[in-house]
C-alpha cells in the first residue's frame, strides 16, 4: 500500500484513504456548446496516458475530502509531488 | 401520542470489557457539520471558536478539512443555521454514533484495522480515516482514550470488528 | 529412539517425548523437532511423490527452501492443511501428518507410471497438449491430468478457525533472525526507534542454531533483545511480500504448533496477518545452498550439505551413518569436516573442481575422509534411499561404485533476494558468488549478512550439469524438484526457441508456483547459459513475486470472514424487519428487506399480496437507504442547475422536483426527487447505490470546476430514516400522528415537502410517490426511525397496513414505467433513450452532459430505447437480461436488437409486464418481437412503459 502526501493535511497518509480521479489539468470548457464535435471529443475522451511522469488527480476522500493534483511516475509508481487543486501545472 | 419517542441504537448499550480495553457506546449528542470559506464568518454565525489546522481539536470542535468542521454539544442543544450567510450548518446528530475505546490496549485494537500509526497520534487530535474498508472519524483525547465516530449503518459491523479484535488481543502477547 | 539420533547434539528437548503419526505409522520425537527431523531420526527417507512424474522424494533442505517433502497435516473434523513443508512443521503430541501425491500408498504409487512415460511429458507439455483437438482435451487429457496432478488436495469443509490481522508501524523492521539480523537488532536495541525483528522459524537464530560455537552468543543476544522495550520479536512469522513504501506483509502462525489449542470458541486466532509500515527495512534473509545437477540427484537421501549440517547440529539427527559429499564449493568440505568431527560417518568428498584448497583436503584426510578431486557423481543407486553412488573421474571417464547411505550436495550459495526483488531493488551478478546480489535499492532498505553477499562460505565453481559419461538424453537430472523440471527440459526449451529466461520459466515451469525458484533458479540459468552460449548475466533473471512461501487464505483474509466478511450496512428499521422474518437482498453494501413472507408464502405469493395491499389500502416501506445530500449556500440553486438536466432556479421552497443527473458523456448516472427547503437549502435524494458516487461527482465539480460557487454539500443519508407510506389510505394513517402540517390535498399537494412533527419527532414530510398511489415519505432523525415506524404501523392496522420490500417496490414502479437507474439503464442510456426528454431543461444553456446530447452517435438513428413488452401469454414472465430479436427464424447467430431490463408478474394487472431496451424501440410500438429461450421462442408486443393508471388519477388517493 502506497503512502500519499496530502497537500491540504500536509501529511503522508495511507493510500487506502485516497481515491484516484483521472488525469489532471483538463478543465471543463466554459461554453461546451461552442465546441465542435472534434473539440468536445478531445475534452471528453482523449487522455495523455504517458509512460513516466503523469499529472493526475487524487481525492483524500477518507481524510480532508479535498481533490488535489499529483505527479506520479507510471513506471516506478512513485509520487514526485502533490499540490493543491487550482495551482498551476508543476 | 403520549409516549416519549424511543431512541434505537444499533449496538449494545452495555460496554464490552476486555483486558486492557473497554469498548462502549457513547451517549447520544448533538452534532453539526459546519462549512465556510471564511472561518471568522462561521465563528460569528455560530459563536464557536474554530480550530484552523486540519486535525486540530478545540473544545468539542474539530477541523476536518480546509473549509470543514464538526462540532458536538449535549443532546438537545441548538445552533443557528446561518440562513442567507455564506456558511452551511447541517444537523448530523443522528448520522453517526460514537464508540469510546479506553485502556492501554485501545491503540492496538484500533490498529487491527486502521492503517494510521495510531500509537503515535498526538492528542487531542481527530481525523477521518478508515477501519478496514469503513470510513470513521478517529479521535484521540488522551494516551489511552480514543473515540471512533462511524455512520450508523456501519456501526453493527464496526462493533463486531472492534470487539473481535479486542478478544483476539487477549490471546496475543503485547 | 532410533540410531540416527546423536547423543549430545542439537537443541531438541530430550526430556520431552512427543508422539505423532505419519501415514498412519506411529513415531516419537522430541519437543523442538520438526516433522522432518523427527522422521529422519527414525531413518525415514521417503517423504513424498513428485508433482509430475510421481518420483519418490525425500528431503532436499532443512528449511523454507524445501521443495519435495510437502505433507498434509490433519486439524481434526475433516479439516486439514495441505502442502506444508515437513521441515517447517513443528511436531506436537498427537500430530497426524500424511504424505501427498500418491495412491494407494507412498511406497506403491500408480502415478509413478508417469516417470516411465516421461518422454510424453516434455517441457511445454501443457502448451502442446492444448494444441490438440479440443474434444481430446476435455474428454481425455484434462480429467486424467486432474487426477494425477496438483500439489496435495484442497480442503472441502469450511475452515473452523479464525484469523487475526493488524497494522504495525516501526522505524526499523529486520527480516531474518540469523546472526546478521540479530546484530542489526542489537544495534538498535535501547534506542527510541521501534524495532520489529521477525523470523519464520520456531526458534530465532537462523544459521547460528546449527553452529554450537555460537550457542552462548545466541542465548545472550536473544535475552538482550527480549528485554529491550523498543524491540518486538515475532517468531514463526514469515514476511511473504514487500510492497510500496516499505509496506511488508507477514503472517504469524499462532496455534498450529500447539498440541491442544483449546476449544474452538476460546481458541486464539490460528494466524495473524501483520501489515507493517517500516521507516527502514533490513533484510537479513540469508542464503540458500544450491543443489547440483546430475542423474539421480532427486533420489531420497540426496540432499543439501547445509541441510544435513542443520539436522545434525540443530536437531541432533544424522541423515546417514556413512555419507558422501558432492561438492563444487568449499562450504561442502567445511560441513563434511564439522559433521565428521561430531561423530557422523563421512565416507568421501567428491569435488568436480580440478583444484581444492590443500588445507581443506588435509583436514578432511586427517578425519579419514576419502577425497576425490576432479570427480563427479554420475548416478545414484537406490530408489527409496541411497545405497551407493557412481562416481566418475574426469580424466579417464570411468566410473566406480562408492557405497554410502546419503549423498550431500554443496553447489554453492544463492542469497535470498526474494523480498529485495519484491521491493524492486536491482540485482547485480557476482562472479564470486555465481549468483545475483542486491545492488541498488528502490526503497529505504539495506541487506546484511549472506543476503548481501557479506558472509564467507569459501569459494566455489559455477557449474551447470556435472560431467557425465552417459547419454544426456537418457538421464533425468533435476533442476526444479518441486515442478519436476530436468536439465533436458531446459535445453529442449532453448532448442525450441525460448530465448528469454521468462519464456523458459513458463515453458518448463521452472521456478514457478509455491517454490519461486529458491533452489532451482541459478542452476536453470547456468544450464540455459550453456545451451545458448551466453554468459548468465546476459540472460537475465526471472521475477520473484510474493508470496515468498505459500500462506493460508485465512491469514490473508484476516478478520474478514463470517459476519465480518464485508461491512453490511443496516438501516434504522432493519431490526424490525428481521423480527418480522423479512427475506433480505443485498443492495450496494446494504441489506434490504426484499419481501415479508407470511407462513407458506413464496416470494411470488408474498409480492403479489404486498402489491395489492398498496394498490387497495396502504403499504409501508423502508426507504432509509436512499442517498441524501444537504445542499446549502447562496449559489445552491445555480449549482443544481448546472449539475442536473432540469431547471432548479424557479423551484419554490416547499416543493420537490425529479432530478436527472448525467455524466459529461450524456449518459444517465443517477436520479432522485429533491426538495427546496429554503432559498439556500435543498434536500437532495439519490439512488441507494449511487449515493457515494453522486456526492463524489458533485464535490469534484464544486471543488475543481466551479470553486467560485458558494455551496456546500453534506451527506445526510444516515441522518434520516425514511418511511415510505404508499396507498389510498396513506393520508388517513398518518393524519392522527402528524402535528404542524396541513395534510389536505390543497395545502399539501403531490411533490411538496413540509416540516412538522410526527409521533413527537421532527420530520421532513415529503408527498411523493414511486408507486403511482397517494404517498408520503416520512423523514425522521435516524435514532427515532424505528419508533416512528412502529407507531405508524400500529396506527395503520385499522387500515390493513402491509409492510413491503424492495421486490414489491420494483413491481409497483414498473407498473408506472418509472426507471431504476442501473437496472433499466446501464451507463449507455441517454434521457431520450429512456423516454425522459421531459426532464431535460430545453432552455438551459448548459448542464453536465448537455453538449454530449448533440454528439453524432447520440443523435443517430438505431439507438436502443426503453419500451414496454407484453408477452402474448400473460402468464409468461420474461427473464431479465433475455435478448430480443425481430425475426426468430433468421439463421444463427441472430441479430440481437435489445434486451429485457425489468420483468415481473403484476398482480394488479393480472399479467406479466416487462421493460426492455430495443433498437428504435418507440417506432416499434405495436410490433411483435421475439425472445429466444432454450428450446422455445417467446413472442411479445412492444408498448410504451406506462402499464397502470394512465391518467394518474390515483395520486390523490
Ligand atoms: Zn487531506
Amino acid at each position: 500500500m502506497i503512502l500519499i502526501h496530502c497537500p491540504y493535511c500536509d501529511e503522508q497518509r495511507p493510500g487506502l484513504e485516497f481515491a484516484y480521479a483521472g488525469e489532471a489539468h483538463i478543465a471543463r470548457p466554459a461554453d461546451p456548446s461552442a465546441l465542435s464535435d472534434e473539440e468536445w471529443e478531445r475534452f471528453l475522451f482523449i487522455r495523455a496516458n504517458p509512460r513516466g511522469r503523469h499529472h493526475e488527480r487524487w481525492r483524500h476522500i477518507h481524510g480532508c475530502a479535498r481533490f488535489f493534483n499529483a505527479v506520479r511516475d507510471t513506471v516506478s509508481d512513485k509520487f514526485e509531488l502533490t499540490y493543491k487543486a487550482g495551482e498551476p501545472r508543476k | 401520542m403520549a409516549d416519549t419517542p424511543v431512541r434505537s441504537m444499533p449496538v449494545p448499550a452495555e460496554p464490552a470489557v476486555f483486558s486492557g480495553v473497554t469498548i462502549a457506546l457513547a451517549a447520544p449528542c448533538a452534532r453539526w457539520s459546519l462549512r465556510a470559506r471564511d472561518a471568522a464568518l462561521l465563528e460569528k454565525v455560530t459563536g464557536l471558536k474554530l480550530p484552523r489546522k486540519i486535525g486540530e481539536v478545540v473544545g468539542e470542535t474539530v477541523c476536518l478539512g480546509p473549509d470543514e468542521w464538526l462540532t458536538r454539544a449535549p443532546a438537545g442543544a441548538t445552533l443557528p443555521d446561518g440562513a442567507g450567510e455564506k456558511v452551511a450548518v447541517v444537523d448530523i446528530a443522528e448520522r453517526a454514533l460514537t464508540l469510546t475505546l479506553s485502556g492501554p490496549a485501545a491503540a492496538r485494537v484500533i490498529a487491527a484495522g486502521c492503517p494510521r500509526d495510531v500509537e503515535r497520534l498526538p492528542f487531542p487530535y481527530a481525523s477521518r480515516t478508515v477501519f478496514e474498508g469503513v470510513e470513521v472519524l478517529l479521535q484521540r483525547d488522551a494516551e489511552d482514550a480514543f473515540t471512533i465516530e462511524v455512520w450508523r449503518s456501519f456501526a453493527p459491523w464496526l462493533w463486531t470488528a472492534l470487539t473481535q479484535a479486542a478478544a483476539d488481543m487477549e490471546h496475543l502477547p503485547a | 529412539m532410533s540410531g540416527y539420533r546423536i547423543d549430545g547434539l542439537g537443541r531438541v528437548d530430550r526430556s520431552r517425548r512427543v508422539n505423532f503419526t505419519f501415514d498412519g505409522q506411529a513415531y516419537a520425537g522430541f519437543a523442538g523437532d520438526s516433522l522432518a527431523s523427527a522422521l529422519l531420526a527414525h531413518g525415514v527417507t521417503l517423504f513424498g511423490r513428485s508433482f509430475k512424474y510421481h518420483r519418490p522424494r525425500g528431503l532436499l533442505g532443512a528449511g523454507a527452501e524445501e521443495p519435495n517433502a510437502l505433507v498434509t497435516v490433519e486439524r481434526g473434523g475433516g479439516v486439514f492443511t495441505p502442502n506444508l513443508r515437513a521441515t517447517a512443521v513443528e511436531i506436537h503430541e498427537g500430530l497426524v501428518a500424511r504424505s501427498q501425491n500418491r495412491w494407494p500408498s507412498l511406497k506403491t504409487d500408480f502415478g509413478s507410471i508417469n516417470d516411465r512415460l516421461g518422454r510424453f511429458f516434455p517441457a511445454g507439455f501443457y502448451n502442446k497438449t492444448f494444441m490438440w483437438p479440443r474434444s481430446f482435451w476435455e474428454k481425455l487429457y484434462e480429467p486424467a491430468i486432474r487426477r494425477m496432478a496438483g500439489l496435495g488436495d484442497a480442503p472441502t469443509v469450511a475452515d473452523p478457525d479464525h484469523y487475526a490481522a493488524t497494522y504495525a508501524h516501526c522505524e526499523l523492521l529486520i527480516i531474518g533472525a540469523g546472526p546478521a539480523g540479530i546484530d542489526a537488532a542489537l544495534e538498535a536495541a535501547g534506542t527510541k526507534q521501534r524495532v520489529i525483528l521477525i523470523d519464520e522459524n520456531a526458534e530465532m537464530g537462523g544459521g547460528a542454531l546449527a553452529d554450537p560455537a555460537l550457542a552462548a552468543w545466541l542465548e545472550r543476544s536473544l535475552k538482550a533483545l527480549a528485554e529491550a522495550p523498543n524491540v518486538t520479536l515475532l517468531k514463526r512469522t514469515t514476511a511473504f511480500g514487500y510492497y510500496h513504501d516499505n509496506f511488508i506483509g507477514a503472517v504469524e502462525r499462532l496455534t498450529d504448533h500447539l498440541a491442544n489449542p483449546g476449544p474452538q470458541s476460546l481458541r486464539a486466532p490460528r494466524e495473524q496477518l501483520w501489515r507493517i509500515r517500516a521507516g527502514e527495512v533490513v533484510l537479513a534473509t540469508g542464503a540458500i545452498e544450491r543443489p547440483l545437477v546430475f542423474a539421480g540427484n532427486d533420489v531420497p537421501g540426496v540432499m543439501l550439505a547445509s541441510a544435513a549440517r542443520t539436522f545434525l547440529f540443530r536437531d541432533g539427527v544424522a541423515v546417514g551413518r556413512n555419507v558422501a559429499v558432492m561438492a563444487a564449493h568449499d562450504s561442502g568440505w567445511k560441513d563434511a569436516c564439522a559433521m565428521a568431527r561430531a561423530g557422523m560417518g563421512v565416507a568421501a568428498i567428491i569435488d568436480c573442481r580440478s583444484e581444492v584448497d590443500p588445507a581443506l583436503v588435509q583436514e578432511a584426510e586427517s578425519l579419514g575422509i576419502d577425497c576425490l578431486i576432479h570427480w563427479s557423481v554420475v548416478g545414484v543407486n537406490g530408489r527409496h534411499g541411497v545405497k551407493s553412488v557412481q562416481v566418475l573421474h574426469h580424466d579417464d571417464f570411468l566410473d566406480r561404485r562408492l557405497p554410502c547411505d546419503a549423498l550431500l550436495m554443496a553447489g554453492g550459495w544463492t542469497p535470498s533476494v526474494h523480498l529485495w526483488s519484491h521491493s524492486l531493488g536491482s540485482l547485480a551478478w557476482s562472479d564470486d558468488w555465481g549468483a545475483y546480489l542486491p545492488d541498488k535499492p528502490n526503497e529505504k532498505v539495506r541487506c546484511v549478512g549472506a543476503c548481501a553477499g557479506k558472509w564467507s562460505f569459501g569459494s566455489g565453481m559455477n557449474v551447470g550439469h556435472l560431467e557425465t559419461n552417459r547419454n544426456p538424453a537418457a538421464i533425468k537430472a533435476f533442476v526444479d524438484f518441486q515442478n519436476d523440471v530436468t536439465a533436458k527440459d531446459i535445453s529442449l526449451a532453448v532448442r525450441e526457441g525460448m530465448k528469454s529466461v521468462e519464456h523458459i520459466k513458463r515453458y518448463t515451469t521452472n521456478g514457478m508456483a509455491t517454490d519461486q525458484g529458491k533452489t532451482s533458479n541459478l542452476n536453470a540459468l547456468q544450464l540455459a547459459s550453456a545451451a545458448m552460449g551466453k554468459p548468465v548475466p546476459e540472460i537475465g533473471l526471472t521475477t520473484f513475486r510474493p508470496p515468498y512461501t505459500p500462506q493460508t487464505f485465512g491469514a490473508l483474509a484476516g478478520h474478514a470472514q463470517g459476519p465480518l466478511f464485508q461491512p453490511t450496512r443496516k438501516s434504522p428499521i432493519d431490526s424490525w424487519a428481521e423480527a418480522q422474518g423479512a427475506v433480505y437482498e443485498p443492495v450496494a453494501q446494504w441489506r434490504r428487506a426484499r419481501y415479508f413472507p407470511k407462513p407458506g408464502e413464496d416470494m411470488h405469493k408474498a409480492v403479489a399480496r404486498e402489491c395489492l395491499a398498496v394498490r387497495e389500502r396502504v403499504g409501508i416501506f423502508d426507504a432509509s437507504t436512499l442517498g441524501k445530500i444537504e445542499v446549502i449556500g447562496p449559489d445552491a440553486a445555480e449549482f443544481l442547475n448546472r449539475m442536473y438536466t432540469n431547471p432548479w432556479k424557479a423551484l419554490e421552497p416547499g416543493r420537490c422536483r425529479y432530478g436527472l443527473l448525467l455524466g459529461e458523456d450524456g449518459f444517465i448516472r443517477d436520479d432522485g426527487v429533491s426538495a427546496r427547503m429554503a432559498p439556500d437549502r435543498f434536500h437532495l435524494t439519490t439512488t441507494t447505490g449511487g449515493a457515494a458516487r453522486v456526492l463524489n461527482m458533485m464535490e469534484d465539480y464544486l471543488q475543481t470546476e466551479w470553486p467560485d460557487l458558494d455551496v456546500w454539500l453534506t451527506s445526510t443519508t444516515e441522518q434520516w430514516a425514511v418511511i415510505a407510506l404508499q396507498g389510498p389510505k396513506a393520508r388517513e394513517v398518518i393524519a392522527p400522528l402528524v402535528q404542524g402540517i396541513d395534510l389536505s390535498p390543497e395545502a399539501f399537494p403531490h411533490m411538496a415537502v413540509r416540516e412538522g412533527t410526527i409521533c413527537g419527532v421532527p420530520t421532513r414530510l415529503f408527498r411523493v410517490s414511486f408507486t403511482g398511489e397517494l404517498g408520503f415519505e416520512i423523514n425522521v432523525p435516524a435514532g427515532f426511525g424505528r419508533h416512528v415506524w412502529e407507531q405508524v404501523f400500529a396506527a395503520g392496522q385499522a387500515h390493513g397496513i402491509t409492510p413491503y420490500g424492495t421486490e414489491t417496490m420494483h413491481v409497483l414502479r414498473a407498473e408506472k414505467g418509472f426507471i431504476i437507474v442501473g437496472q433499466d439503464t446501464d451507463g449507455t442510456v441517454t434521457p431520450h433513450d429512456a423516454g425522459l426528454d421531459w426532464a431535460v431543461g430545453k432552455k438551459k444553456p448548459d448542464f453536465v452532459g448537455k453538449r454530449s446530447l448533440a454528439r453524432p452517435d447520440i443523435v443517430a438513428d438505431g439507438r436502443k430505447q426503453l419500451v414496454g413488452l407484453l408477452t402474448d401469454n400473460p402468464a409468461e414472465v420474461l427473464e431479465e437480461g433475455a435478448q430480443i430479436v425481430a425475426d426468430p427464424n433468421q439463421p444463427v447467430p441472430m441479430k440481437m436488437i435489445g434486451h429485457v431490463t425489468s420483468s415481473y408478474a403484476s398482480a394488479t394487472l393480472g399479467r406479466s409486464i416487462a421493460m426492455a431496451l430495443v433498437a428504435d424501440g418507440r417506432a416499434r410500438v405495436g410490433q411483435k418481437l421475439h425472445i429466444p429461450m432454450p428450446g422455445r421462442v417467446i413472442t411479445a408486443t412492444v408498448t410504451d412503459t406506462l402499464f397502470y393508471d394512465r391518467e394518474g388519477s390515483r395520486l390523490d388517493g
